[in-house]
């Protein structure tokens, strides 16, 4: 790792424009820079956008590894400067839409290029690739999404050296798969949604040294024994005998089958060794009866959400929950019974999802017996938070208090779930939460009081309450809270949100009024704006899907005219001019796509 | 201070600059240096000489172990270089 004078060192040579120009005529020592430093220097400067064409000239000596993934302005003219790269080991041009078949010509014969990523760049054509095989140290090829077609695929073959290979999303045909059977080092083949059949797969037995297989999304149905293999994808696979063949059985790791049909269950896995197994995916798959589950006692990490599982088969789940850390059971007919089959068979369990299952506060007790436990999901559920007792005094208890005895516990959703104010009392003495998430139309200032008292909050996402300005100016978080997300908590203002934000400034609020967050002055950790953007597109996506729930309308309904005017000083419009303080154009997508 | 609680770095021009033994060896090329088994003259005299470092870059490393200094851009790819090789 870089020591921090070092650290300190590239951070200057990034500040701006001004100070690269300073360093950049310093032919001799930039000659001499050790590679991992001129590799650490290039990374700063394309996360503070300051890389240009003529700007990489400088480091053809030095450079060994260069990322410039989804850097839209990456064109021929980048290329004709990386093609003079001498020392470049490895090179990510992946999602670089402007890199065409043509652009690539300037690599063509590269003698130290080992690994390229062409992924999704949707304009290199056939016509690309034979730039590219001619750069025969490749060992790591990347072409996924590509515009390649057949004959593309075909050429490929004679890159001998080749031991990762990603076709995902090309037309790879039974022939063409055929025809690269030469490529006997290839270890990693990813071929999904190609139209390789079970003629072609049959193909893959020459590839001696197969540990990694994606299949997903293709015909294949019968896939012949890979001695080598460790890792399987075939998702969305209509699957009817795996591995069968002789030879030794492959020491499987991995097994992906989200979305597969089976036709024999018991048949199609027969043949499959299951003692190293340590991953399995059968989420949304047409699983029925998991009757070999039992044998996989090396799990570690069991996905079995929108599934047949339920409270009659989750015994299977039990007998090896030994070793599991993570069990995603949400949308299955799951219910608080099965919960309890499954207490006190996961001591070792880290994560547990159950959100969309059926499960009530019973549930919740089961829970507080999985000792390890660090992240819980109870999102919409039937969880009130309290149990009654009938002629118990008082006759009923917080259920939330039982979580109280997982020490581990990190993150807790309660989402679209029944509990009230009252139930959430619990919740503030848990000492090791960071991240809590709740979104009920029946919350208030009472729950965000509780949540005061949480020494290490770091992310806290309350949507749709009915908190208050007065709620919001009384909250007094832990000084670690860095996130607040109160999308839909429609009575605050955005003076009152301003003003928290002014006395908490590590803390990023989300509102659908705040469109002025705080940023980091210096921007030395923010990363590049591109990227931020997009990632913050994605989550506002995602919140998008979720519509408001129907509780929050009844909540409105609550109050009449009067009562809301007198509970908001002020008004509750959505029309908030863009262009007041020093938004960032991040800030604006943020604000527009949340808007939408 | 004791002399020998002291160590002198001396640049590529030959500028001297003595500085305390502990703060010295927070680089590792230095503590390596200084505590090698043999009759290296760095360990016998407490003096290092760095042909490749210029007494510039060198100052900066020194001062740089007790407060925090700004780094002008020019400097950035030499002193870069020397931390480096120092591994401080």
């Amino acid at each position: 790792m870089e020591s921090e004078l070092v650290r300190l060192c590239i951070e200057a040579a990034c500040e701006n424009r001004e100070s690269v120009e300073k360093w950049r005529r310093q032919r001799r020592s930039l000659e001499r820079l050790p590679s991992h430093l001129a590799d650490a220097l290039l990374r700063r400067l394309i996360h503070r956008r300051l890389l240009f064409p003529s700007l990489l000239e400088v480091f053809k000596h030095s450079v060994e590894k260069i990322d410039l993934r989804g850097e839209n302005s990456v064109d021929a003219e980048w290329m004709a400067y990386l093609g003079a790269f001498r020392y470049l080991r490895s090179l990510n041009v992946a999602d670089c839409h402007k890199v065409t078949g043509s652009a690539l010509w300037p690599i063509t014969g590269m003698t130290s290029l080992k690994e390229l990523d062409l992924s999704r760049c949707m304009k290199v054509t056939d016509a690309g690739i034979r730039h590219i095989i001619s750069i025969s140290t490749l060992e790591k090829l990347y072409v996924s999404e590509t515009g390649l077609t057949t004959n593309g695929v075909t050429l490929i073959s004679s890159l001998k050296n080749l031991s990762l290979l990603d076709l995902g999303g090309l037309p790879v045909t039974d022939q063409a798969l055929s025809s690269l059977q030469v490529l006997t080092e290839l270890q990693y083949l990813d071929i999904w949604g190609s139209e390789v059949s079970n003629k072609g797969a049959a193909v893959l037995r020459k590839f001696s040294k197969l540990s990694f297989l994606n299949l997903s999304w293709t015909n294949v149905t019968k896939l012949p024994n890979l001695p080598s293999l460790k890792c399987l994808h075939m998702s969305n696979c209509t699957i009817s005998s795996l591995l069968e063949g002789d030879g030794g059985k492959p020491p499987l790791k991995k097994l992906i089958f989200s979305g597969a049909k089976f036709e024999n269950e018991a048949e199609a896995l027969m043949h499959i060794e299951t003692s190293f197994l340590s991953f399995l995916d059968a989420s949304n798959s047409s699983i029925q009866r998991f009757c070999f589950l039992p044998s996989m006692e090396a799990l570690k990490h069991l996905d079995l959400s929108w599934s047949t599982m339920g409270d009659d088969l989750v015994k299977h789940v039990a007998c090896i929950g030994a070793n599991l850390r993570n069990l995603n059971l949400s949308k299955t007919r799951v219910s608080s019974a099965g919960v309890g089959i499954l207490a006190g068979h996961l001591p070792n369990l880290e994560i547990l999802s159950l959100s969309y299952t059926p499960i009530d506060d019973v549930a919740v007790s089961y829970i507080s017996m999985m000792p390890l436990l660090r992240v819980v999901d109870l999102s919409n559920t039937n969880v009130k938070g309290f149990i009654h007792q009938e002629g118990a005094e008082p006759d009923f208890f917080l259920s939330l208090k039982a979580l109280e005895s997982l020490n581990h516990l990190e993150r807790l959703n309660l989402e679209q779930t029944h509990v009230r104010d009252a139930a959430l009392k619990p919740l503030s003495s848990f000492q090791e939460l960071r991240d809590l998430s709740l979104r009920s139309a029946s919350l208030t200032d009472v729950s965000l009081h509780y949540l005061s008292s949480l020494p290490k909050l770091t992310n806290l996402s309350i949507h749709d309450a009915v908190l208050s300005n007065n709620g919001l100016y009384l909250f007094n978080p832990s000084a670690t809270l860095k996130k607040m997300d109160l999308y839909g908590c429609w009575l605050l203002t955005e003076d009152a949100i301003l003003s928290f934000c002014k006395k908490y400034p590590q803390t990023e609020v989300r509102h659908e009024l705040v469109h002025n967050l705080p940023s980091n002055p210096n921007g030395s950790t923010s990363p590049s704006p591109s990227r931020l953007t997009s990632r913050t597109l994605l989550v506002n996506q995602k919140q998008g899907n979720i519509s408001i729930s129907p509780s929050f309308v009844d909540q409105r309904l609550k109050y009449n005219r009067e009562e809301l005017l007198a509970l908001q000083y002020s008004s509750l419009s959505l029309a908030i001019p863009l262009d007041r303080g020093s938004t960032t154009s991040q800030l604006l997508m943020n604000q527009s796509s949340s808007m939408s | 201070m004791k002399k020998e609680d002291m160590v002198k770095l001396i640049s590529a021009e030959g500028f001297e600059f003595v500085i305390d033994k502990d703060a010295a060896m927070v680089s590792q090329t230095i503590y390596n240096m200084l505590t090698s088994p043999g009759s290296f003259a760095e360990t016998q005299h407490g003096e290092v000489t760095f042909p490749e470092i210029s007494t510039t870059i060198l100052e900066k490393i020194c001062n740089g172990k007790e407060t925090e200094f700004p780094i002008e851009p020019e400097l950035t790819l030499e002193l870069m270089m020397a931390a480096n090789y120092l591994h401080t």
